[in-house]
């Protein structure tokens, strides 16, 4: 029997349920991004309190602590299997390809966070309970643990990207997976970020701290200012080299919304400078509704469409530029004896063989055609696009607009030759493009 | 489902080591999530019954924070241990996991909200509880009852995961595609099995606790009576409805006189002996731990049993071997792990029998475990950093 690994799909009305994955990661990214960043403010502070004997930074640590396990622990933590759940859901292959490619790589991940898991209540909580110099050194292993969190995790996401080379596709092995020319500007890119969120959210808890220390208070807003714009410096220095390890088909959809991209990325620039140069400047005008409203910035104009973007120029592929976002393995992978489906696809048709297609459905009739049609649009396209005609994600109504079952199909003989970059080369039998044709026609966007 | 469909879902790259391990390895590893969400619920629910006594009662007044504590750190533990088993049940059971995962779709999207409220609704339990004795019930009662629910949805997964004959139903009932990801499926006795074992869990736990705070000068003899005789009855009774619903579970799907099944009846009869007797806890934990195996055995067998009637063995899953990230995550677990985690607990557990500020630095074993855990930590980016390196200019140059 010819039958592909395709999997139930699940569609999340109107938003796609690539959107719900979005919605999850960006809280992940805040929280995970803060937490090692503060993992590592935290080892600079304890360093210094404890060299310079400065007793006075230990409560505030207390209370960083307190905010970085609330926060961070508790959300980041159900976030990150979080984004996992929903993309299993979403997208399932992908999922797979990674598990599949890396799960040494993810179980060594875990062991760090066992580590950074138990460490951070006893960073917390034995803050006064234990001498200095232990406390120190947990600091240390606990900014170690997390930023070996992010080396873990880089290389996997980075694959998503691309592998970076093509000796993966030969070797079919994980290190070279793993390590891509995108890995290690990737990873720097995100540290830079990770250093200056830990200073944005320093910034709020040493704004609140104004009442009871006015003179540390001050102090420390000057310091978290200086490491801000530190770590955006690294942000910006090596976004330019990130963006120069990646692949074509990225720098095709980065062209499409290049012009608004870059200037909402140099608005937002400007914004964060001036707020640094602020708390470095004038410390005691950062307060407390100042600085909770940042973080609320950074979250909804720049990792939200950060986010998106990358997802974009991840198209037409979910992983390792060997699987469609809609669920087709798209070429070999001779180190892993994985083949394309395209070819059989195109003789067989989706209907035959995806193994969840019901048995009304597996011949096309003129009884079942409209529902065939909306199943396989579905299957072909809700990936990536949203098909209502109230749509909101990268919906088919604002790009089919007005057009007419040939028109329709003229663009579906196109994506079957490969015309479109950012969209899968999906070749279908003539009565499944007729079908899918059919239904969006009747749509009438 | 028939076989070909089965085997068609496993993933094309192949499993990258031999799948007997990652069987072995997601037995283990859910029966450490299992243990912590078991004394997560049993010790939030308790301390529920406590803010009803903490005002009036001196023991409970004392007790009743250190059980809100606990609940609130094993529900960080349980979440982190639950990656585990989430890592390797998908490696060789991709159809069981990702066919309920997206049958599911909109139940693992509520999952993770719900978690998020019900534990930040736990901190904000936390903190009346501390600000006022006795305060916070109704908010605690309401995060209890949403993780209750993350336990039930958690169930849903697993239920659906293992029922492949009637999959097509559920995404095509009769012929007509649902791709709404609201399937939903619920085996109650299954369920309450696995909830009421929190019971006993929390039973066991007051009698280490008791057993603990025993050498500390600071506690009340009476106080450590009355923890210790709370934890036996609770164990006891916790044990007497587990068995029950335990063998009422074996019943319904037929394994009671399986071997494995056999022996866990044993195992829950020494351990309600050794509870009711309560000479030493510690040893009746290590026998818990055996049980909490032997349960997690079980529901892979049933799995197993399951998927291989149907021509789905695990076993012939194609093999592609892949060596250095095994070898990096051996010695990451094993070295990192081992003395990290130690180096973690010692200190933890030396700090919590000392009164006032403990000095580690003039303790050998925790400056030694902590020495290491930053070497062995410094050469693994060492390591990382080196490999990476060697990989790249490997392909590149
Ligand atoms: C892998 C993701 C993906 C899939 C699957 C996909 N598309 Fe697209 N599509 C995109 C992207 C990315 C764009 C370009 C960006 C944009 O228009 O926002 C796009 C653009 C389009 C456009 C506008 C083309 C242009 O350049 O003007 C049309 C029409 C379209 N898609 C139709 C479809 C149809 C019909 C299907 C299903 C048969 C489909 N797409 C499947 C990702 C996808
Ligand atoms: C309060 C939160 C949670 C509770 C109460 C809970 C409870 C449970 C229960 C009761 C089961 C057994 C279900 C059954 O066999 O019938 C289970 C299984 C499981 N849990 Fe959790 N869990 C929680 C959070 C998590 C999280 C956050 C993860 C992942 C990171 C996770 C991963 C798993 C996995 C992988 C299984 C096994 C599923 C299977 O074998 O199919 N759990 N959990």
């Amino acid at each position: 029997m010819d039958i592909i690994g395709q999997f139930p799909l699940f569609y999340f009305p109107e938003y796609g349920s690539a959107w719900m994955m979005g919605v999850t990661g960006t809280i992940h990214i805040l929280a995970s991004h803060t937490s090692v960043g503060a993992a590592m403010l935290f080892a600079f502070l304890a360093y210094k309190a404890y060299k310079e004997n400065r007793t006075d930074l230990y409560p505030y640590m207390k209370k960083y602590g307190m905010f970085l396990l609330i926060f961070s622990y508790v959300i980041g933590s159900i976030t990150g299997p979080g984004i996992w759940y929903t993309a299993t859901a979403a997208s399932p292959r992908g999922i797979s390809a990674l598990i599949h490619n890396f799960v040494w790589v993810w179980a060594t991940e875990w062991v760090f966070f066992v580590y950074e898991v138990i460490g951070v209540f006893l960073l917390v909580y034995f803050i006064d309970k234990i001498d200095k110099k232990t406390h120190l050194k947990l600091t240390f292993s606990f900014a170690l643990a997390s930023v070996g969190t992010l080396a873990l995790i880089i290389g996997i996401i980075s694959f998503m990207m691309w592998p970076g080379t093509e000796a993966y596709y030969a070797t079919g092995s994980a290190s070279d997976a793993f390590f891509g020319t995108n890995t290690f500007p990737h990873m720097f890119l995100r540290i830079g970020f990770m250093i200056m969120l830990s200073g944005v959210i320093g910034l709020l808890i040493s704004s609140a701290m104004r009442k009871e220390n006015l003179e540390l208070s001050n102090e420390l807003t000057k310091k978290m200012g200086y490491i801000s714009m530190l770590g955006g410096f690294l942000v910006l220095f090596f976004f330019m080299w990130y963006m120069g390890t990646l692949p074509d088909n990225a720098h095709a959809v980065f062209n499409v919304t290049k012009a608004d991209v870059i200037q909402s990325r140099i608005i937002l620039t400007i914004v964060f400078s001036l707020y640094f140069l602020l708390a470095v400047v004038k410390p005691q005008y950062i307060k407390t509704p100042l600085a909770g409203a940042m973080i609320f910035v950074i979250l909804i104009a720049g990792i939200w469409p950060g986010e998106k973007l990358r997802e974009s120029m991840r198209k037409p592929y979910v992983a390792g530029q060997y699987i469609y976002s809609n669920q087709i393995i798209s070429r070999d992978v001779a180190g892993k004896g994985i083949k394309s489906e395209l070819p059989i696809i195109a003789k067989k048709g989706l209907l035959q063989v995806n193994p969840f297609v019901p048995q009304n459905l597996k011949v096309i009739t003129p009884e079942n055609k409209l529902a065939a049609g909306e199943l396989l649009t579905k299957m072909s396209c809700s990936n990536c696009h949203s098909l209502e005609k109230t749509g909101k994600y990268r919906p088919l109504k604002d790009r089919l607009v007005g057009m007419d079952k040939d028109g329709i199909k003229g663009i579906l003989y196109a994506m079957g030759q490969g015309a479109f970059p950012y969209m899968p080369t999906l070749e279908l039998p003539e009565d499944e493009y007729d079908a899918i044709a059919e239904y969006i026609a009747s749509l009438k966007y | 489902m028939d076989a070909s469909i089965l085997l068609a879902l496993r993933d094309p790259a192949g499993v990258p080591f031999y799948p007997v391990v990652f069987q072995a390895l997601y037995v283990l590893t859910w029966a450490l999530h299992a243990a912590f969400v078991l004394l997560a619920l049993g010790s939030m629910g308790l301390s529920i019954v406590g803010t009803f006594k903490q005002k009036s009662d001196p023991i409970w007044k004392v007790m009743n924070p250190h059980l809100i504590q606990t609940g609130k750190i094993s529900i960080s533990i349980l979440i982190v241990l639950g990656v585990a088993p989430l890592l390797f049940t998908q490696v060789i059971y991709d159809p069981n996991w990702y066919v309920a995962n997206t049958l599911s779709g909109m139940w693992v999207f509520i999952f993770i909200y719900t978690l998020i409220v019900g534990y930040i609704m736990y901190y904000w339990y936390y903190y009346a509880n501390k600000k006022i004795e006795g305060g916070g019930k109704l908010i605690g009662i309401i995060s209890f009852a949403i993780l209750v629910f993350a336990g039930i949805l958690m169930h849903n997964f697993a239920v659906t995961s293992i029922m492949p004959n009637d999959w097509m139903q559920m995404y095509a009932p009769n012929g007509v595609v649902d791709t709404s990801g609201w399937t939903f499926n619920m085996e109650i006795i299954r369920l309450a099995f696995m909830v009421s074992l929190a019971v006993p869990v929390v039973g066991i736990f007051l009698q280490n606790y008791s057993r603990f705070l025993s050498t500390r000068a600071d506690f009340s003899k009476e106080f450590v009576d009355y923890t210790a005789s709370l934890g036996t009855k609770l164990g006891v009774v916790g044990l007497l409805i587990s068995a029950v619903t335990f063998a009422l579970w074996m019943l319904q799907i037929d394994y009671l006189l399986h071997p494995l099944s056999l022996a866990i009846v044993v195992g829950v009869v020494v351990l309600l002996l050794l509870v009711k007797q309560n000479k030493n806890s510690y040893i009746t934990t290590g026998v818990l731990v055996v049980v909490a195996l032997l349960i997690s055995a079980m529901r892979e067998l049933i799995r197993f049993d399951i998927m291989a009637n149907l021509g789905y063995s695990i076993y012939e899953y194609p093999v592609n071997l892949e060596i250095p990230s095994i070898v990096m995550f051996l010695f990451t677990f094993l070295i990192m792990g081992g003395v990290g985690v130690a180096w973690l607990l010692t200190m933890a557990w030396k700090v919590g029998k000392n009164q006032g500020v403990f000095d580690g630095s003039k303790d050998v074993a925790v400056t030694k475990l902590g020495n290491y855990t930053l070497a062995i930590m410094v050469l693994w980016m060492v390591v990382y950093f080196g490999w990476g390196m060697f990989i790249l200019f490997n392909n590149i140059l």
